[in-house]
C-alpha cells in the first residue's frame, strides 16, 4: 500500500470535505472573528481508508499542529490549515517561510486554504511511506 | 557609487573621482531612529493582525532601509508575520508583506 500523495488528497472527498468545513469556521468573512482552522489526515493502514480531526482553533495568522493526536492502526497522511485573511487587503495567500520550515520539518503535506483555492506545502507525500512514527514521520 | 553604515548606524556614500580613488564620503539626510521605526511597523502589524503577542521582532537598517520583521516565537507553529521596508529617512513604509 502506497501513502497517498499531495495531489490525491486533494481529490479525496473526506480531506475536500474537512478542509472546506475548516474554512467555513476560519470566518475569512468576518474581519473582527477570522481565524485559522485546521487539523490532520490520517490513512488506515488494513483498509487505506482516509479519515481526518481537527486541531484546536489557531488565532488570526497562526495555528499549533505539531502535535497530531495518534489513531490506532492509522498514520498521519497530510495536515491543513487555513489562511482566512483577504488577498484583497494585502495579505499573503500562500505558505509563509514558517510554514515551509515546519511543514518540511513535520514531513507531511499540507494543504493550506486561502480566498483563491488550495497551496501546498512540504514534501509531496508522507516522507518514509510506511515507516516511521503513527504521527508525523 | 555606494555607501556604508558607519559607526553610528549612519549611511554614508563614497564618492569615486575622476581619478578611481575614493574622493569623500557624504553623510545622507539624517535616519530616523531604531524606536520611531519600530513604532511605525508596530502600528501597522497591530491593524493587520490585532494581538502580536506571538511574534518577536527583527530590525536591522540596511542600504535600501530599516528593515522590519515580525517572527513567530514557537518556531514549531504555522503561520507568519508581518515584513516591512521602511525608509530610513522619512519613515514611509515602501514595501510591506503580510505572511499567514
Amino acid at each position: 500500500m502506497e501513502v497517498p500523495t499531495a495531489a490525491e488528497l486533494l481529490n479525496d472527498g473526506t480531506a475536500r470535505q474537512v478542509i472546506d468545513a475548516a474554512w467555513i469556521d476560519s470566518r475569512s468573512d468576518d474581519p473582527h472573528l477570522r481565524h485559522e482552522e485546521g487539523g490532520w489526515i490520517y490513512m488506515d493502514i488494513v483498509t487505506g481508508a482516509i479519515t481526518a480531526l481537527r486541531a484546536t482553533r489557531g488565532n488570526r495568522a497562526e495555528i499549533d499542529l505539531h502535535l497530531p493526536p495518534e489513531i490506532a492502526g492509522s498514520l498521519v497522511v497530510g495536515k491543513f490549515h487555513t489562511h482566512p485573511n483577504p488577498t484583497a487587503d494585502g495579505w499573503e495567500p500562500g505558505p509563509s517561510g514558517s510554514d515551509l520550515a515546519v511543514d518540511d520539518m513535520h514531513g507531511v503535506p499540507d494543504l493550506i486554504r486561502a480566498d483563491d483555492g488550495i497551496h501546498l506545502s512540504g514534501p509531496p507525500q508522507r516522507r518514509g511511506g510506511l515507516s516511521g512514527n503513527a504521527g508525523y514521520p | 557609487m555606494r555607501g556604508i553604515l558607519d559607526d553610528r548606524g549612519c549611511y554614508v556614500e563614497e564618492g569615486i573621482g575622476a581619478t578611481g580613488m575614493t574622493a569623500a564620503t557624504i553623510p545622507t539626510s539624517p535616519q530616523l531612529a531604531s524606536d520611531e521605526v519600530l513604532r511605525i511597523a508596530r502600528l501597522d502589524a497591530e491593524r493587520a493582525y490585532r494581538d502580536l503577542r506571538a511574534y518577536r521582532i527583527e530590525i536591522a537598517l540596511e542600504i535600501d532601509g530599516w528593515h522590519v520583521d515580525f517572527e513567530l516565537k514557537d518556531p514549531t507553529r504555522n503561520g507568519g508575520g508581518a515584513h516591512y521596508l521602511i525608509d530610513s529617512a522619512s519613515g514611509v513604509i515602501l514595501r510591506k508583506r503580510y505572511e499567514q
